[in-house]
């Protein structure tokens, strides 16, 4: 009886690995076959699969180059304003948590009940109506239009709301009160050093965020010279690549590599930070 | 209360001014903006915009167009959503096993995330390479003989819905795999140990501990899920020509709404009522399933159970 349950437990668990390495193939592949293709010549590629890289990432760079995208001029672009993104979303939305968790104050029970409900709004479907207002204020083609709205990014202060209501310490203010700082610097010289950690988490996925996005800039920004990477990417499909596959394999990897390296060095605090914005008790 | 307290706490607007103006200006009002654009008939075009009541939204209803992108949007969103809520309830099952102790599942769960990070624009791009005529794809299936010819992938209507379903599935069921199994370490084990002597089997514990201690997960999973859905843009825009080909069979509601903007005469009027249509629609699903379905059977006289906090997160 014994026995039996160890064997089948023991078939059990093979059965288990082997979903588990399905699954890391099928996440696996696709990354991997972008990077290999990315060092192939175009002859290569379309001469058969293969698993291991070639020597045609130069070639394939110049190329890439050579046809009117400015792959370095994009990067800049993306990373700018992927970098100015976090910056204003982790500032703001963690001031806005921390006055949220703090004081106590009429209407403080709605406004955060009604974040949680932002959350749940498609508000990209209200991209007409903010292209008309912000080419109205001349702000389209314009990276201000992507960051100012950022001023209210519900997804973060939900996130930095959970993290202060954790690890907020009453005494720490206090002291603070004593001490004679104000509300704001007690705000910014002991709260935010202490928020690290979560401010850390939620810059990451702000930058992600940014660094991914294609919509929005893709209807508000129009001349070249501004293009962020995904719109690069959008032009890499067009008909001057048609046949280059080797180019336009580097430029998707170009896109996604810094990502991945992103996600190598801080991966713990990434995964942590999905649980914390959904779990419950 | 005394004074000070009292002043201090209104110190509180002052930290949320920020946001509360940047949401007015920003989030609020291209609402507003999109909605009383929805009742002219503005172009990019021409300066004249005029009032037209509700002539966009009777044009909409009654143009099949609109109609067959909702359904393609629903219909993609479900072709990847029930396949990612299965395999992540599977997985947090054998995860959490205590009989079977897999190992290594933090490594597991990291790599399995990993597509929900890269840049959804450059993955179709990808995908449209891979399934092209003379890709990979192709070269694979014809010279381990599962097709005799090759096979013009993103010509056929199905394949091509199943993969932007496939392409979503695979950037989202690792993060559906981690709030599930947040969600079901956080399950006190003493309720599985009282079952077990009551000598329940594996699926009754299942069935009645787990999935009814869960359903505030899943219905945040299910919600965002949805939302996010009905937004789709970037994959179905990237796989193929950006309209939606073939034969419409990926065109979503967002692209739809896209290609009234963009068209040759830049269709405002006409493209805010397709935004305003699709907010509802989808405002009112998610938040009708947030509340209704939440709270439902919680009326016993305990307290309510809060949807979000931190607790288990370090497990």
């Amino acid at each position: 009886m014994l026995k039996n349950y160890k064997i089948n437990t023991f078939i059990m668990r093979f059965f288990v690995y082997l979903l588990l390495i399905l699954l890391l193939i099928i996440t696996i592949t696709p990354i991997w076959l972008l990077i290999v293709n990315s060092t192939r010549s175009t002859t290569e590629i379309q001469q058969g699969i293969s698993i291991l890289p070639s020597t045609h990432l130069i070639s394939n760079y110049r190329l890439l180059v050579s046809k009117g995208i400015n792959m370095p001029r994009g990067f800049a672009n993306s990373l700018f304003l992927a970098v100015a993104s976090t910056a204003v979303t982790v500032y703001f939305s963690f001031l806005t948590a921390y006055g949220l968790v703090v004081y106590n104050f009429p209407g403080r029970k709605l406004i955060s009940n009604f974040i949680i409900v932002l959350v749940m709004i498609p508000m990209q479907l209200s991209i007409i109506g903010f292209y008309r207002f912000m080419s109205k204020m001349g702000l389209t083609d314009n990276y201000a239009a992507l960051i100012l709205p950022l001023l209210a990014n519900a997804g973060a202060v939900f996130f930095g709301k959970q993290y202060f209501e954790a690890m907020l310490i009453q005494d720490l203010i206090d002291a603070g009160r004593i001490d004679g700082a104000g509300e704001l610097g007690i705000f910014h010289m002991i709260m935010m050093p202490l928020a690290v950690p979560g401010a850390v988490t939620t810059g990451i996925f702000a930058f992600i965020a940014s660094w991914n996005n294609f919509f929005t800039p893709f209807i508000l920004i129009s001349s070249i010279g501004k293009y962020t990477l995904p719109m690069l990417v959008q032009t890499l499909r067009g008909d001057v690549y048609r046949t280059e596959y080797g180019a336009i394999y580097l430029g998707l990897a170009i896109t996604i590599v810094p990502i991945i390296l992103i996600y190598a060095f801080f991966s713990r605090y990434i995964v942590s930070g999905i649980a914390l914005g959904a779990v419950k008790e | 209360m005394n004074l000070t307290k009292l002043r201090r706490n209104y110190t509180g607007y002052m930290f949320l001014a920020p946001f509360i103006i940047g949401f007015l200006i920003f989030g609020l009002y291209p609402v507003l903006n999109t909605l009383g654009l929805s009742f002219t008939n503005t172009t990019v075009m021409s300066s004249e915009s005029r009032f037209i009541w509700l002539d966009n939204f009777k044009r909409l209803f009654a143009d099949v167009v609109f109609i067959r992108a909702i359904g393609n949007t629903w219909l993609i969103w479900m072709m990847n959503f029930i396949p990612q809520m299965g395999i992540a309830l599977l997985l947090s099952v054998l995860f959490t096993s205590a009989r079977l102790k897999i190992k290594a599942i933090g490594t597991w769960r990291a790599i399995f995330f990993l597509p929900n990070l890269l840049m959804p624009a450059a993955v179709a791009a990808l995908f449209n390479a891979m399934f092209a005529y003379y890709g990979p794809m192709n070269q694979l299936m014809v010279r381990s003989g599962i097709l005799s010819v090759a096979m013009r992938f993103l010509e056929n209507i199905w394949v091509t819905r199943g993969l932007v379903s496939f392409i979503q599935w695979w950037l989202w069921f690792g993060q559906t795999i981690i709030i599930v199994m947040a969600g079901m370490t956080s399950i006190p084990v003493h309720l599985y140990e009282a079952a077990m002597v009551d000598g329940a089997s594996v699926w009754q514990m299942f069935r009645r501990i787990t999935l009814p201690l869960l359903r505030p997960i899943l219905i945040f999973i299910f919600v965002t899920s949805l939302v996010g859905g009905m937004q789709m843009f970037d994959i179905p825009f990237m796989l193929t020509d950006g309209r939606g080909s073939p034969l419409s069979s990926i065109q979503t509601n967002n692209i739809l709404m896209y290609m009234k903007f963009a068209s040759s005469q830049g269709h405002i009027g006409a493209a805010s009522s397709v935004g305003v249509m699709v907010f509802l629609m989808t405002s009112i699903c998610a938040l009708g399933i947030f509340y209704f379905l939440r709270e439902r059977d919680m009326g016993d006289g305990k307290p309510k159970r809060k949807l979000f906090s931190k607790k288990n997160i370090e497990r």
